[in-house]
């Protein structure tokens, strides 16, 4: 038995990597093919690569978290384009212009255009329209609009390098007309429909008016972002940055300069544990009209005559439908009333319904209403945790913001401390913030664990409890015990003590979350391992077991089966003062270097 | 009257198209209306439609020739890229259209159409797959539809 399910894991082990390792392998072709740095990192992008496939852990790419993407502001953008720009045109000794239309061609990538240009240079010019020997206008003191037909003098004709003749009112019309269709108009070509000839930034600036300018270059830079595999606008209303990502170097969490976080994948908000496809479902389901449609099917059934749907809250079987309809039927089997009475059992009760449900008559209908209601509570209960934590999360950060702004200030006074000495609070807050969004999506998480894993839901709920008690108790040490050192008259003593605790709590619950995280991003796969094991054992113990072997690469253990503070049955002895379990050996906290 | 800031461009397509017809189209703006053009085009031959005398109306919008004119099928009309409503898929109509494009070049465009349907970027689902399951049968109705519909008289 045990070496089935240890074959088991082995087998999802080796799905589990391979999936990632094609992920990566896929990444790692990106960030190739989008490679706008100099040649010498690609080696060096591929080494890094190659070291994360092997090892499924996300170690790498935390301590890369801080270097995998940057924040860029409008001038960035703006500087960063003009150097793809000097790139291109140095590279190709083409115009500006020219390597602009090539750029924007190719998504911006540098190297692709590198490539393309250098394999085929005929073949690039002929499909973004890059003339190699510009023709002039043709010959003639005056030359007749294409557009409108009227002849004109020669310097009121102007033409792109395929010397199509056409009036400055024409050209400004048909840029203009290009510019509000949207940001179609960075491709535009010569009007003539045989032609293909770009239509650059050198003409804009010559023939568009003012406004359309100021468009145009809007368009320009946002498609520089927008066009850009590497780069992608902050998603929060009103933020202008962009982030620069590094494809393919981890985790997609970032933060942006306006202190927005998102996953970079997908744009929603940092998710973690759970994956983008998850999230989307889950957004989609929040948002989906099929709820609604659930609740009624669950809640209601529809008129007989009129197919409304009614909600029976109260009150007898005898239904009478509002206005105009005023049909009169019998809730439970749905027949007219009239044909109901004493002898078919009164106002509350149906006997044809209870003959023909015997018959099997209504089954299929209950059935799905039944079930209709079934997933809607579930879906409802995790819904409405999920949601609270997000309100607990916004009113945290209002808190963190009344703190950094009046309290730690109005605290320094109090208790006679510089308010450097004060940032383990900020940080305690920072960190509640970050718990509230971890469960709130853990909530997601669970909604779409299979119900059939036993197993699985078991420990994750038994995770998922744990982690609520361990943010309860730090938000409450954060809340309510710093109230009493701001109320306070004087200096307390307590308050070094108090500082420690926090700390500590603070830096228990971040390890506790962290390896949390993890966990559940590796789909609980402990659990397999100790499939056999869990069965039998309780739950609580089951925890303290997995949560050590997570806490064994020695990134903090976290045994903190909150009843007990000695030692437990694996040797850990918990801490009083931060709850963190230390190793039997220790004499000392590791966490808060309290004396046993 | 409306027409009296007519466009240069316009007035001199349209003296254009009165004095030197493309053949097998017909083209003459209202008279109330110079921006509205009856037309009418004759099915090309070798084709479903030889035979057949089909009417349209052609508008010229405010933006024109900016925009793109505004033409419809007036005859009921057995073809994949046309709707019962008259509506034509043709890109020069819409994404494609230039301004140094025509009334007269529109019209061409039509009338080639006409000799070459385009089953895989229908207008019609029905009519498409009628014509992509079986050819044959669909340039029958294709036919009988001319000789019901676009006859002349």
């Amino acid at each position: 038995m045990a070496s089935e399910d240890e074959l088991m894991m082995m087998h999802d082990a080796a799905t589990d990597d391979g999936e990632s390792f094609d992920d990566d392998f896929y990444s790692g072709g990106d960030a190739h093919d989008d490679d706008d740095d100099s040649d010498d990192d690609d080696v060096m992008d591929y080494d890094f690569i190659d070291n994360d496939s092997d090892d499924s852990d996300n170690l790498i790419a935390h301590h890369r978290s801080q270097s995998n993407y940057s924040i860029l502001n409008e001038a960035d953008i703006h500087k960063c384009q003009e150097e793809s720009i000097t790139k291109v045109s140095t590279v190709l000794s083409i115009s500006r212009v020219a390597a602009g239309i090539l750029l924007r061609h190719y998504n911006w990538s540098v190297s692709k255009v590198n490539d393309e240009w250098f394999a085929d240079e005929g073949k690039v010019r002929r499909i973004v329209g890059l003339l190699e020997n510009p023709l002039p206008l043709p010959d003639g003191v005056e030359l007749t609009c294409g557009i409108c037909f009227d002849v004109y003098p020669r310097n009121e004709i102007s033409a792109a390098a395929c010397g199509h003749p056409f009036c400055l009112t024409c050209w400004q019309g048909y840029i203009s007309t290009a510019i509000t269709d949207g940001p179609g108009c960075l491709m535009l070509r010569c009007p003539d429909p045989s032609c293909s000839a770009a239509i650059g930034l050198d003409m804009i600036k010559k023939l568009a008016n003012n406004e359309d300018k100021k468009k145009y270059n809007r368009y320009f830079i946002r498609s520089f972002v927008e066009d850009n595999r590497k780069t992608k606008w902050c998603p929060a209303p009103g933020c202008d940055y962009a982030v620069d990502y590094i494809v393919g170097s981890g985790s997609y969490d970032v933060t942006c300069g306006c202190s927005y976080s998102f996953c970079w994948n997908c744009t929603e908000e940092t998710h973690r544990p759970v994956d983008c496809g998850t999230v989307s479902k889950w957004i989609l389901k929040n948002s989906a009209e099929s709820e609604n449609m659930n609740w009624i099917l669950a809640n209601s059934k529809p008129c007989p005559k009129c197919k409304r749907p009614i909600e029976k809250n109260q009150g007898c079987m005898h239904i009478t439908c509002t206005p105009p309809c005023k049909f009169e039927f019998c809730w439970l089997c749905l027949g007219p009333w009239t044909d109901h009475g004493e002898r078919t059992g009164g106002f509350y009760a149906c006997n044809r319904y209870e003959a023909a449900k015997q018959e099997g008559v209504f089954d299929e209908s209950e059935k799905r209403r039944e079930m209709a209601k079934n997933s809607l509570e579930r879906y409802t209960h995790y819904y409405e945790r999920w949601a609270t934590n997000q309100s607990s999360r916004q009113k945290a950060l209002s808190d963190l913001q009344q703190m950094q702004t009046v309290n730690l200030e109005k605290l320094s006074d109090k208790q006679c401390q510089p308010e450097s000495q004060l940032k383990f609070i900020t940080e305690a807050w920072l960190q509640i913030v970050e718990c509230r969004r971890v469960l709130k999506w853990t909530y997601a998480y669970g909604y779409y664990l299979p119900e059939h894993e036993h197993a699985k839901r078991q420990f994750f709920e038994y995770l998922q409890g744990e982690a609520e008690s361990g943010l309860e108790r730090l938000h409450q040490c954060a809340e309510k015990e710093l109230q009493g050192y701001l109320d306070a008259e004087s200096p307390s003593k307590e308050f070094n003590e108090f500082r420690t605790k926090l700390a500590g709590l603070t830096s228990v619950t971040r390890n506790y979350f962290e390896n949390l995280v993890r966990a559940l991003e590796n789909g609980l796969s402990d659990v397999d391992a100790h499939g056999a094991y869990s069965r039998a054992a309780s739950s609580k113990s089951l925890g303290g077991g997995n949560i050590k072997g997570k806490g064994g690469r020695g990134k903090g253990t976290t045994s903190r089966s909150s009843s007990s503070r000695n030692i437990d049955d694996s040797g850990h002895w918990s801490c009083e003062y931060c709850t963190y379990a230390n190793v039997r050996s220790a004499t000392v906290c590791q966490m808060c270097q309290q004396r046993r | 009257m409306a027409n009296s800031n007519l466009p240069r461009r316009i007035i001199k397509e349209t003296q254009r198209l009165l004095s030197e017809p493309a053949p097998g189209i017909s083209a003459s703006p209202s008279e109330d209306n110079m921006r509205y053009f009856n037309v009418m085009i004759l099915g090309p031959t070798q084709s479903p439609y030889e035979g057949g005398v089909f009417k349209l109306e052609l508008f010229l919008p405010e933006e024109y020739p900016m925009a793109a004119p505004k033409v419809r099928f007036l005859t009921k009309i057995y073809h994949p890229n046309i709707d019962k409503l008259g509506r034509i898929c043709l890109d020069i109509l819409k994404d494609k259209w230039s301004p140094a494009l025509q009334i007269r070049t529109v019209l061409l465009s039509i009338q080639a159409l006409l000799s070459a349907p385009n089953p895989d970027d229908p207008l019609s689902e029905n009519i498409a797959k009628h014509w992509k399951a079986n050819e044959a049968e669909a340039v029958e109705t294709a036919k009988e539809w001319t000789r019901l519909y676009a006859s002349g008289a």
